[in-house]
């Protein structure tokens, strides 16, 4: 009997239902991975290999691949070739710019670059340097020969060549004014084949090509103009600010003009202005804007949408 | 088969005669849980390491941060971040990192593994006695993980120009180091002993 009343109380008992779930946990890890993994695939693109002369400024595992300011890949290696002529850039591209990797896309790296008149790539003085490409439309390919800098872009504009008895202050990218306005700008400057002038290859935008005559006059705009005379006293001009330093190329075309100049014309750059230059002023009607200027900011949709 | 158990929370000494498989005791008074052995034990372990070592490789492969720092953007593994401190000439910290957060967390959960996989098996008895005893050892170290993120913290917060977003790794990792610590805590070691009798009750 007193054992009965001493008999411990009953335990409860219930039953458990976790084991089962316990599986789950496992499981969603594995999920999580294949996840991992799947983001990986689909966001992984091509991987190209380029070929730089001088790959300085790049880092592995760390610089960008920009097209159109947008990350489009990742520096993945940089080692030299065998023959140590170049440097073997390795770059793994995003899926969305799978269409990069064909024959014909340039590489190059952008740099900061400071040169009278003009500054180019401040930016990557912060971020550090970037490959930037322009995308070519050939076969698929993995493997690149990198430009040393940006390629010219395939703009229409007109060629002229231009011979001198000597440089002055020319340089790359000073510009070609008419009437004191641009019109285009030096390419570059070489010596001629026998070495009796120089040769300045310039270009003209397409818009002003027309004011180009087969019998216009260059001259040279740079440096100060100084005028001395016994009645008008000193005059000193110079074109711009930006000519004093930079040098630059004005020309001009007579009335009685001739028949347009084609590409690759040569003219005579003369040292100085005559006053009878300045005074020409033929009615040349110039091309108008060309089309992809002025369609640039219309967006088919945005125009629909507007209400009158 | 007459069994008296004590809460462990209460005292109370109680009644728990023919339990089912798979069925938890709670204590009559005061209604927490009793357990003779860690329940489920072998599931739970089994469980949790294999979600562990499912999660060890992404934790390893991919980055802890994503630091940018001046316009540059770098990421670093674990094991990146170790070699740069060898590079450094730091070998201690270099070498306690490696142990901490590389080779201790792989040991520890795949002794488990083999311990709850092969608890069947007659032979081996010893093995498992002494990988058990390996994983005592190394089970404090691991705990130094948590100390080396709050190092790594302090440093992400000296870098005033850095943003730091953390990386994939990083989440995988604070998963592994609760997988592991839910493994050990669910584990229980008379298992390693049990006679068969035993074992086709607990296990």
């Amino acid at each position: 009997m007193d054992e009965k009343s001493h008999a411990p109380p009953k335990a409860i008992i219930k039953k458990s239902h976790l084991s089962w779930f316990l599986w789950l946990i496992p499981v969603a890890a594995a999920l999580l991975c294949a996840r991992f993994v799947c983001d990986d695939i689909i966001s992984a693109g091509p991987t190209v290999t380029i070929f730089f002369e001088n790959a300085g400024g790049l880092q592995a595992q760390n610089s960008l691949v920009k097209y159109r300011g947008v990350k489009i890949g990742e520096v993945q290696t940089l080692k030299l070739t065998q023959d140590r002529r170049h440097v073997a850039v390795k770059v793994q591209l995003d899926a969305s710019a799978a269409s990069v990797a064909r024959q014909g896309s340039v590489f190059w790296i952008v740099r900061p670059e400071v040169k009278l008149g003009s500054l180019s790539g401040l930016q990557t003085i912060v971020s550090g340097d970037y490959i930037a490409v322009q995308p070519g439309n050939g076969a698929r390919t993995n493997i690149f020969v990198g430009a040393d800098k940006e390629p010219i872009k395939p703009v229409k504009a007109m060629d002229i060549l231009l011979l001198a008895p000597k440089l002055g202050s020319l340089q790359p990218q000073s510009p070609v004014f008419y009437r004191e306005i641009q019109v285009g700008e030096v390419l570059d400057c070489r010596l001629g084949d026998d070495a009796r002038e120089v040769v300045i290859h310039a270009r003209i935008e397409e818009e002003y090509a027309p004011l180009v005559r087969m019998n216009s006059v260059f001259w040279n705009a740079g440096g100060l103009n100084v005028h001395i005379g016994l009645f008008s006293g000193a005059n000193i001009s110079a074109e711009s600010a930006q000519t004093l330093i930079n040098g630059g190329i004005e020309f001009a075309t007579p009335p009685d003009f001739q028949s347009e100049a084609t590409n690759d014309t040569i003219f005579d750059l003369n040292e100085k202005s005559e006053d009878e230059w300045e005074k020409w002023s033929p009615a040349i009607p110039l091309h108008s804007m060309p089309e992809t200027m002025t369609n640039k900011i219309s967006l088919p949709n945005l125009n629909n949408k507007n209400p009158r | 088969m007459n069994k008296l158990v004590a809460c462990q929370t209460c005292g109370l000494v109680q009644d728990a005669t023919d339990v089912p498989k798979n069925s938890v005791i709670q204590c009559a008074r005061c209604h927490f849980q009793i357990f003779h052995r860690r329940v489920d034990s072998r599931v739970r372990t089994l469980a949790f390491s294999l979600a562990a070592l499912i999660l060890y490789f992404p934790s390893n492969i991919y980055p802890i941060v994503t630091a940018e720092y001046q316009g540059q953007h770098i990421q670093t593994t674990i094991f990146q971040g170790i070699s740069s401190l060898f590079s450094l000439h730091q070998y201690f910290i270099a070498a306690l990192m490696f142990c901490t957060s590389i080779l201790t967390p792989g040991l520890k959960i795949i002794g488990l593994i083999f311990i709850t996989l092969t608890l069947d098996w007659p032979h081996w008895k010893k093995t498992r006695t002494w990988i058990f005893k390996i994983i005592r050892i190394i089970d404090p170290w691991n705990m130094l993980e948590v100390f080396l993120l709050a190092i790594c913290v302090s440093m992400v917060e000296l870098g005033e120009v850095a943003t730091v977003h953390p990386g994939r790794g990083v989440f995988s990792f604070a998963a592994v180091v609760v997988l592991t610590l839910l493994a050990t805590l669910s584990f229980d070691s008379r298992l390693l002993w049990d006679s068969p009798a035993e074992k086709k009750h607990y296990g």
